[in-house]
């Protein structure tokens, strides 16, 4: 959905050394039955591409945001980026295989990896079937994970169920994170999670500690 | 791998309480490349990153008690490079590993071959710096055996081998596991033979390969005895590590040892490849390090602070006061 607007951003910021083994490979997973050619690259891809921080015009970003509400990529390191061109490119006309090749490399992935894959979620085909993915991500306790999830992602606000985003929304506030970053943090405020926000403030002042001013905005209904 | 039993004598002697004392090595940084950080605490963590230890590898070992499914492996691998990365992060030391099946577990061969399985899922991830440690612990032919299959894993891999020499029949055993990191084809520079002692030191460094001497309490090296294995060999190709595990060990041996060579008159450039140059230059050769990025990961609090939001992405730890008996 988004190919296009990757590939134009994703030529700009790797080297052409880069650009060159990434698109090798990928032609490698487009054709692979099994998923040996995609778990080699995806891991490999810290070897080839750096990690400096991507630029963004202020036009892709907002032909991003207008495909996809929510979904921005500011911030984004270009081995993330990569990773996720080359998650976008994952054949899916087979589910069940699908699914086993993706859901293959969130078993074993490492640190950054993970972070790459759940920033991945709005553009993975069968959204439905990331659901308990995305809710097991938020019981992590990998910061970067959290904010893969958490920040300029869509996927969480669209498909989560209400006891699911609150959970999400009551972890950020736990670990510290930035809500305005948060995807949809206005549109999906309900009247369980305010509640359970207003016991949380009673909590933090019986304990003398300080309340994040944002949760009274989402306390009000 | 710990343990003394002596218990009774530690807990009737007197109990002395003073401050360590590490001016004498301020600002220098070292590089623990043997260290099991997932049975230590945080407050390991924050007296490691003090004494200026910047980076460290955690190879993968037995936990004290035999795993009996596949998927406790697949578990205690993923953590190495999932969470216990990301924990170590939040100190300010980058945290590498080495991945492999080690000698005990060997022994239980209907599990070992669907280990053996799962491993090149493992180490081709970013930051693993080799196999290890792997070897001899009761040196069987079950132990020979998967102890030979990795070897050349790590040959196909072009990866670092990180080798444990036994407890026990330790001269023999270190002889043997060097004789067959040759025939299944390694070159020695390729092999970092671990825990050493005086007794197998020249051998190791005669044929070539990397000596690694673990500075642990009782059972393993003591640091004054150290300090005259450098004096003695000089630094070419020796490097020190804790080995800190569950069992009484010190996770500051490293900057310890430094002190303690300082003071003894080894030179600083000979302390240096000692506790940190060697060990990158060995596990090096893996690929997976680089030494900036001990400093992106030292610079967690003000790198990863967004857009100058004061919120800390990734949360690094916040500092509390250890001599204060409120607990806020």
């Amino acid at each position: 959905m988004l190919l296009t607007e990757f590939e134009r951003i994703i030529r700009r910021s790797l080297s052409s050394g880069a650009m060159d083994w990434l698109e090798q490979k990928i032609g490698l997973i487009k054709t692979e039955e099994k998923n040996l050619q995609l778990n080699l690259a995806f891991s490999h891809i810290p070897r080839f591409v750096e990690k400096k921080t991507i630029a963004l015009q202020p036009s892709e970003v907002a032909e991003i945001n207008q495909k996809l509400p929510g979904f921005d990529l500011s911030g984004w390191s270009a081995d993330r980026l990569a990773r996720v061109y080359l998650l976008m490119q994952v054949p899916d006309q087979d589910k069940e295989v699908y699914l086993r090749k993706i859901n293959g490399l969130f078993t074993a992935a490492e640190m950054n990896e993970q972070a790459a894959l759940y920033s991945a979620l709005p553009v993975f085909s069968y959204p439905q079937e990331w659901i308990h993915r995305c809710e097991e991500g938020i019981r992590s306790n990998i910061g970067t994970v959290l904010e893969a999830i958490m920040y300029h992602n869509p996927y969480p606000a669209r498909y989560l169920s209400e006891n699911s985003w609150n959970q999400l929304v009551l972890k950020a506030f736990f670990t510290e994170k930035d809500i305005t970053r948060i995807t949809g943090i206005k549109e999906r405020k309900n009247k369980a999670l305010s509640e359970t926000l207003k016991d949380y403030v009673q909590e933090r002042l019986a304990a003398h500690r300080t309340v994040h001013p944002e949760i009274y905005k989402l306390i009000e209904l | 791998m710990c343990c003394n039993e002596n218990f009774r004598e530690r807990s009737e002697g007197e109990k002395i309480q003073t401050s360590l004392d590490l001016n004498d090595i301020s600002g220098m940084k070292f590089f623990d490349p043997h260290v099991h950080m997932t049975s230590r605490t945080t407050d390991d963590y924050q007296a490691m990153a003090d004494a200026g230890i910047v980076a460290l590898i955690e190879p993968a070992f037995w936990l004290g008690q035999p795993r009996t499914g596949l998927d406790s492996f697949t578990d205690y691998y993923s953590s190495l490079i999932g969470w216990e990365r990301f924990r170590s992060s939040q100190f300010g030391i980058k945290h590498y590993c080495t991945i492999g099946l080690n000698s005990r577990e060997a022994n239980n061969e209907k599990l070992a071959e669907q280990v053996m399985e799962i491993l090149p899922n493992f180490i081709f991830k970013e930051g693993v710096v080799g196999i290890g440690e792997i070897g001899f612990d009761d040196q069987t032919a079950a132990e020979e055996k998967y102890f030979r299959l990795q070897l050349d894993l790590a040959k196909e891999a072009g990866l670092p081998v990180q080798i444990h020499t036994p407890h026990r029949d330790k001269k023999k055993g270190t002889q043997r596991s060097m004789d067959i990191s040759i025939e299944q084809g390694l070159a020695p520079s390729m092999v970092i033979v671990d825990h050493n002692n005086e007794e197998t030191v020249k051998e190791v460094l005669d044929r070539g390969f990397w000596a690694a001497f673990t500075i642990y309490p009782f059972t393993k090296m003591g640091n004054e005895r150290m300090v005259e294995v450098v004096k003695q060999y000089g630094s070419e190709r020796i490097m020190i590590n804790s080995a800190a595990d569950w069992g009484i060990s010190d996770p500051l041996a490293i900057p310890k040892t430094a002190a303690l060579m300082k003071k003894s008159g080894i030179s600083l450039k000979d302390i240096e490849l000692v506790t940190y140059r060697n060990a990158i230059t060995a596990f090096g050769q893996s690929g997976q390090i680089n030494e900036a990025d001990f400093l992106t990961v030292k610079n967690i609090d003000q790198s990863q602070k967004f857009e100058s939001n004061s919120i800390l992405r990734g949360g690094q730890q916040p500092r509390i006061d250890k001599n204060s008996i409120i607990i806020s």
